[in-house]
């Protein structure tokens, strides 16, 4: 009596987490390229920081944990955007700073 | 880091640029440099800056003193004179590469070559000394090429740095430079200003920061920390990490200049290196 309910949970249990997974793989593929292009972008005032979060991000993809990447990507890409934000402050702000100026 | 942190927010409120006159050509930015360093530190003869942190604490310069009689570079030298005088394959040396034989040319380095206009270091001219003779270029950071640099400085003691900015394009160059100098990078958010025009004399941690005015003189240095020599583009690939930036190539266009600029600021002071740093 209870056994078609007990496959529909199961079904639904095992299913759930592939499908998220899938949507996931995309998604981290999407954002990964959006870091590497935003962290070259960034040019002479690229951050360790996210090199290495991204590192991460790819070890997570490559074993097979997209969410888990997907996560670390989107937390690289806020680190690439901030320091392509530093690169286009920085270069006008400097002359303020700097003696002789 | 969070120490870093705290300079950070300390640097942030107390940031004002000394007051300047206008215009800048790198003299004017010399003399007001070394305006700068000598009202905050009006006790530190001017020819001592060369010296980093042991100009500005006794304690650490009576460690230092102590190390002076058996120098831990003095292999290095010993080991860059010997490659430095022995013939490539071809039978020629490195002194066919320098001007005077390479003896005693230190601080004339780095140079704008207004012909292929770009800045050359000494340790870009060592090897592309080699490569014009056939050898394969050294490794940038240290080992040989710290060593041969070394040798050089040394027949160059106390010889004052005489850095010329040529033409616009040399202008260009340091300029450049100057702007990697006062740019703040990496997650920290710190320039090279922050820490070494804003803070010398301050404790990061266990290190005391020495003043932009004078850096350079003392190099190539051999540290405790590493154990062995280094060149300043190690150094600088360090100073870049420590702020969480990624650091750049080690000869590039970029630490060419930034060297360049560094250098020129050091006019009238003498050579020291190589030296001992911790
Ligand atoms: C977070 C602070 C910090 C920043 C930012 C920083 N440095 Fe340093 N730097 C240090 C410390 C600490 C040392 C070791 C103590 C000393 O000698 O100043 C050092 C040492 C050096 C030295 C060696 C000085 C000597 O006497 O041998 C040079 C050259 C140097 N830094 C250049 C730079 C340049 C160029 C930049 C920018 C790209 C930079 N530093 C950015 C902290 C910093």
């Amino acid at each position: 009596m209870y056994k078609p309910l007990l496959i529909l949970t199961a079904s639904l249990a095992l299913s759930l987490p592939a499908l998220s997974q899938a949507g996931a793989k995309e998604d981290f593929n999407e954002v990964y390229s959006k870091v590497e292009s935003t962290h070259n972008q960034a040019g002479t005032y690229q951050w360790t920081t996210t090199a290495n979060q991204l590192k991460a991000a790819k070890e997570a993809a490559d074993s097979g944990d997209y969410e888990k990447a997907l996560e670390m990507a989107e937390q690289a890409l806020k680190y690439a955007e901030q320091s392509l934000e530093q690169r286009k402050q920085q270069q006008e702000k400097w002359p303020a700073v700097a003696i002789g100026n | 880091m969070r120490i870093a942190k705290v300079i950070l927010v300390a640097v942030g409120a107390t940031l004002t640029a000394p007051l300047a006159l206008a215009g800048d050509t790198p003299e004017e930015d010399r003399k007001e440099t070394v305006e700068y360093f000598q009202q905050k530190f009006p006790d530190v003869p001017l020819e001592e800056f060369v010296n980093g942190q042991y100009a500005l604490d006794e304690d650490r310069r009576k460690q230092w003193e102590s190390m002076s009689d058996f120098p831990p570079f003095e292999f290095a030298v010993a080991e860059g004179q010997e490659m430095f005088e022995t013939p490539f394959a071809n039978g020629k040396t490195y002194a066919s590469c320098f001007e005077n034989d390479g003896i005693g040319v230190r601080q004339n380095y780095p140079y704008f070559d207004t012909e292929k206009k770009e800045v050359i270091t000494l340790e870009l001219a060592i090897n592309r000394c080699r490569e014009a003779n056939g050898e394969e270029p050294l490794k940038w950071k240290k080992g040989p090429i710290a060593s041969i640099s070394a040798y050089m400085a040394s027949t160059s003691a106390g010889k004052k740095f005489d850095i010329e900015v040529p033409n616009d394009d040399a202008l260009a160059a340091y300029q450049a430079g100057k702007e990697f100098y006062y740019t703040r990078r990496g997650q920290l958010n710190f320039s090279c200003a922050s820490c070494h025009v804003q803070n010398p004399g301050n404790w990061i941690r266990a290190d005391l920061l020495s003043p932009m005015l004078g850096q350079v003189a003392n190099f190539p240095v051999h540290r405790a920390k590493w154990g062995e020599m280094g060149t300043l583009h190690r150094r600088f690939t360090g100073c870049n990490r420590n702020v969480r930036a990624v650091p750049l190539e080690a000869q590039g266009e970029e630490y060419r200049n930034l060297e360049y600029f560094m250098t020129y600021l050091n006019n009238g002071l003498p050579v020291v290196g190589p030296a001992t740093r911790p």
